[in-house]
């Protein structure tokens, strides 16, 4: 079938476009304008704004640690909304299904869950794989296993490391690699309760350093399109300015993602000892080009904290909101459930807000920012449309700024920044910049051939509101979304990379599992027979 | 094949499932109940319940919330299998029954090995409160035990002298229980290992009040050994699907959860249930409700044996030996791929509700 969206104004940053013009669409894909054929179906856009459809790069929508968050917090997401006939369960609040239908219906058609251990990998699939609409993709984690952690201890060699983590890969079919607080939950296991760059893991001698170099370098050595993941150590600790500075520096110039950053923008300054440091840290940011961030918003409500770094959450049980926590020590990273309630007036919550918006604003490049809450941790990602007006219009953050206490604001530079995002920026932020990162080539912009994932937005004075019921969204050129409404589920792929590796480091996991686990390592293999829906997974090459 | 009757009278499998949805679908509150199947299975299930607007609910709901209870009101902290067998210095077995529960529990955790992990190098601990008769005899291990009829006033009485509360009980009971402390308190990686069979709400909160306790000065975890007919499983495929455990309901067009009014036994006694889809693939259990009024739809394995003939009776293969499956395994603690051991061409429980499902109309 052939499609046109007659009109609209298109803006494509990766094509250079921002201009009133037609897309075509057939077959799925952007398609060049067909001499003589008329379309099958017209869609007027005119006066609207037409995307690619947005990636989110980092989301804990599956897995263990996401589905105990639910069971831990019934009371939090009671229902009243019937489902319509067409979209069974999608009205069920924190639902898979939920998910799915709100990412489309804000324009969304790829997102990344970030933090997937090995064995927890079938769950997190069989979970995906009940997300309707959008794809999807895993990062695995490691950094915290046995295996890795003694193949460093006892100097294997580069080329091991490798084979071992391409083989994790294929195990846990994964988009990428990610590493959270490297060695600091094997540390927690032997009771330390402070984890830093430089301190060494009991039993194995490794620092955090050693273990985030060894990983990066292995990413590099199989191609993988997306750099090393990482969640760096010191997480939501006043003064952690330093170690994200150290880190940036650790990186030695080779590619490395920072994850939600505003968890490290903290300076010990003030009354309080608590400050922000998000300018000094965005200047870090804008000279390392080697380096991207995403910002982990964070917006005042209730929330909880779910995250594979097991010592923080541990650390962070105390301020529980309700007061109930689940600490896992789990194979490799294992994870923490910390619900928790962001407050407009709290002195902290005030100055995490403003951080995270300093780096939205102070960071120049949109290629090297990326657009996350790290949801549900900083907010859940359906307060997406409210960010987007506070990075769009410095009267809506003069606005918000006005409600919190001033003596956090004071502790902060936002005040004085002035700069508003364009919609290019933002199209480039969200569509072309995560496409690039995660090496998917076919999507995140608007040219022929590519994914005919498109989202079309109504302008409006009210930006959160464009942002949050998009007028129209295809994916594959499947329209799934008209005036902010879900009208049929389809079912995206998940997205994997299978780097090449020595098959020999197989025969060793084998052994080891039997030996080490007493199991066999294929209990853990993610089969795609046991997944519901076929053709689950489309493979993203390689070679960089 | 599949061995499908109704009304007792042999009949094909689209005939059995044509009638189980006829009678499902006429039913003002089916309920979806026992629901021993793997994720696909329970996945089908949830999705056929809303489609009928019922409630499901699991065979072993009162062992789940014995544990998801206390998580949910308290927390938990936990580890897994793999984790306990590496580096635990110090097992905790309470209460009684435990290698009843999980038979292959002493092989999994090999507790008379040397923790390969461990900073110490040096042989493990193995404390058991209230092993119950003969219950902590293991050839060549050493084990410490506190017998006790009381296990939660045993388990309180641990906790106070862990904490360094005073304690009211008679004095050689309290030299035990010191030892007891002595050995949780010096403990470098503990883990306390209980089922939900044989400890209720109390006295697992109790466990996880003494493990947070411990977690001030050394590191300590719990070990629940879960329950059987993939239970937990089936939990998490709920969790994901609808944000709730099973007790779940679509009497209202979306799901709401409440451990007393969807429990399925007592919708069917109280008449507030019109139709049952009983599903045990696991095993040849039969629903434990006493009214034989009420229209029963089953999904079993061969042998089931009914008090009253099901309107309609399929037979399922086992998850993990008929065909390949996605279950919780208590050996792992996480949801693996089990390969079936014998497979045959029985329906799975996934395939017949997907069926029932498609005869109501629309896709599963």
């Amino acid at each position: 079938m052939l499609i046109l969206l007659k009109g609209g104004r298109i803006v494509d940053p990766v094509n250079g476009r921002d201009e009133i013009g037609d897309l075509w669409i057939e077959n799925g894909r952007i398609a060049a304008p067909p001499h003589g054929r008329q379309a099958d179906e017209v869609h007027d856009v005119s006066g609207k704004i037409v995307m690619a459809g947005a990636i989110d790069i980092h989301s804990h929508i599956a897995g263990g640690n996401v589905n105990t968050a639910r069971l831990l917090l019934p009371e939090k997401h009671q229902n009243h909304l019937p489902n319509p006939p067409a979209l069974p369960l999608s009205t069920a609040k924190w639902s898979t299904f939920e998910t799915g239908t709100i990412y489309a219906s804000m324009g969304f058609t790829t997102v990344i869950e970030p933090a997937i251990v090995p064995h927890q990998a079938l769950q997190a699939h069989l979970e995906l794989a009940d997300i309707p609409i959008v794809d999807k993709g895993t990062l695995t984690v490691l950094g915290n296993d046995d295996f890795l952690l003694s193949l460093l201890r006892d100097s294997e060699g580069q080329a091991a490391v490798a084979d071992y983590v391409a083989s994790s890969l294929a195990a846990s079919n994964g988009l990428g690699v990610k590493c959270i607080n490297a060695g600091g939950a094997a540390a927690f296991k032997y009771n330390a309760r402070t984890f830093s760059l430089d301190d060494v893991v009991p039993f194995y001698g490794l620092t955090s350093r050693q273990i985030v170099e060894a990983l990066q370098r292995a990413v590099e050595d199989l191609k993988i399109p997306h750099p090393l993941h990482l969640h760096a150590n010191n997480l939501g600790i006043p003064g952690n300015v330093a170690t994200a500075l150290a880190t940036i520096e650790a990186a030695r110039g080779e590619r490395l993602h920072l994850a939600h950053l505003q968890f490290y923008a903290y300076g010990s300054e003030g009354e309080k000892g608590f400050s922000s440091a998000a300018a000094e840290l965005a200047a870090a940011v804008n000279a390392a080009p080697n380096v991207t961030i995403d910002v982990g918003q964070v917006m005042f409500r209730q929330t909880v904290t779910v995250s594979a770094d097991v010592l923080r959450q541990f650390n962070g049980a105390s301020m529980a909101k309700p007061k109930k926590s689940v600490i896992h020590d789990g194979d490799g990273n294992g994870g923490g459930i910390v619900p928790y309630l962001y407050r407009e007036n709290d002195f902290a919550n005030a100055v995490q807000w403003a951080c995270g918006l300093e780096l939205f604003m102070l960071i120049d490049d949109p290629w090297q920012v990326f657009f996350t809450t790290d949801h549900p941790n900083g907010a859940p990602f359906t307060t997406y449309p409210e960010i987007f007006a506070l990075i769009m219009s410095r009267d809506a953050r003069a606005e918000a700024i006005a409600r919190l206490p001033q003596e956090a604001i004071a502790m902060t530079t936002l005040p004085s920044i002035a700069r508003e995002y364009n919609l290019n920026e933002i199209a480039i932020m969200t569509r072309a910049a995560p496409a690039k990162l995660l090496g998917l080539n076919d999507r995140g912009h608007l040219g022929e051939g590519g994914h005919a994932d498109i989202a079309v937005y109504s302008p409006g004075k009210d930006l959160a509101k464009m942002f949050r019921f998009a007028h129209l969204v295809f994916k594959d050129g499947n329209l799934v979304v008209r005036d902010g409404r879900v009208t049929h589920y389809r079912w995206g792929k998940a997205l994997k990379v299978n780097p090449g590796y020595d098959k020999a480091i197989d025969r060793r996991l084998a052994g080891y599992y039997d030996h080490h686990f007493g199991n066999s390592r294929d209990l853990f293999a993610v089969k795609e027979h046991l997944l519901p829906h076929a053709d689950a997974f489309r493979e993203v090459a390689c070679a960089r | 094949m599949s061995d499908a009757r109704v009304d007792g009278k042999p009949a094909s499998l689209v005939a059995a499932t044509e009638r189980a949805a006829e009678i499902l679908s006429a039913a003002r509150m089916p309920v979806i109940a026992g629901l021993g199947t793997d994720a696909m299975g329970a996945r089908a299930s949830i999705l056929l319940a809303e489609k009928l607007r019922g409630a499901y609910d699991h065979m072993y709901s009162a062992r789940i919330f014995a544990g998801l209870d206390v998580m949910r009101q308290a927390g938990l902290m936990f580890t897994t299998p793999n984790e306990a067998r590496l580096r635990a210095d110090v097992f905790l077995f309470i209460g009684k029954d435990l290698t009843k529960v999980w038979p292959a529990m002493m092989e999994r955790l090999s507790p008379a090995e040397i923790p390969p992990l461990g900073l110490a190098h040096e042989p493990r601990k193995l404390l058991w409160l209230a092993p119950g008769r003969g219950g902590a005899k293991f050839e060549g291990l050493a084990v410490e035990t506190l017998d006790s009829l009381d296990l939660l006033t045993a388990l309180a009485n641990l906790r106070a002298c862990a904490a360094g509360r005073p304690v009211n009980c008679a004095k050689s009971a309290r030299r035990k229980l010191d030892e007891f402390a002595e050995v949780l308190k010096n403990a470098r990686f503990g883990v306390a290992v209980w089922s939900g069979d044989s400890l209720d709400s109390l006295a697992i909160e109790m466990v996880h009040g003494l493990i947070l306790d411990l977690n001030k000065t050394t590191r300590f975890t719990g070990l629940p050994l879960g329950v059987g007919a993939n239970a937990s499983g089936v939990v998490q495929t709920s969790g994901w699907m609808t944000g709730f455990p099973v007790r779940t309901s679509f009497g209202r067009g979306f799901p709401e959860h409440d451990t007393w009014r969807f429990d399925a036994t007592r919708m069917i006694e109280s008449g507030e249930a019109d139709a049952a889809l009983w599903i045990s693939a696991y095993g040849a259990e039969a629903p434990p409700w006493k009214r034989r009024d009420v229209p029963l739809v089953a999904l079993v394995s061969p042998q089931t044996a009914f008090a009253r003939e099901p309107q309609v009776r399929i037979e399922v293969g086992c998850p993990g030996i008929d065909h390949d499956a996605a279950e919780f395994a208590r050996e792992t603690g996480t949801i693996v791929a089990r390969k079936a051991s014998h497979p045959s061409l029985a329906p799975s429980v996934a395939a017949v509700a997907g069926e029932i499902a498609k005869h109501l109309g629309g896709d599963a």
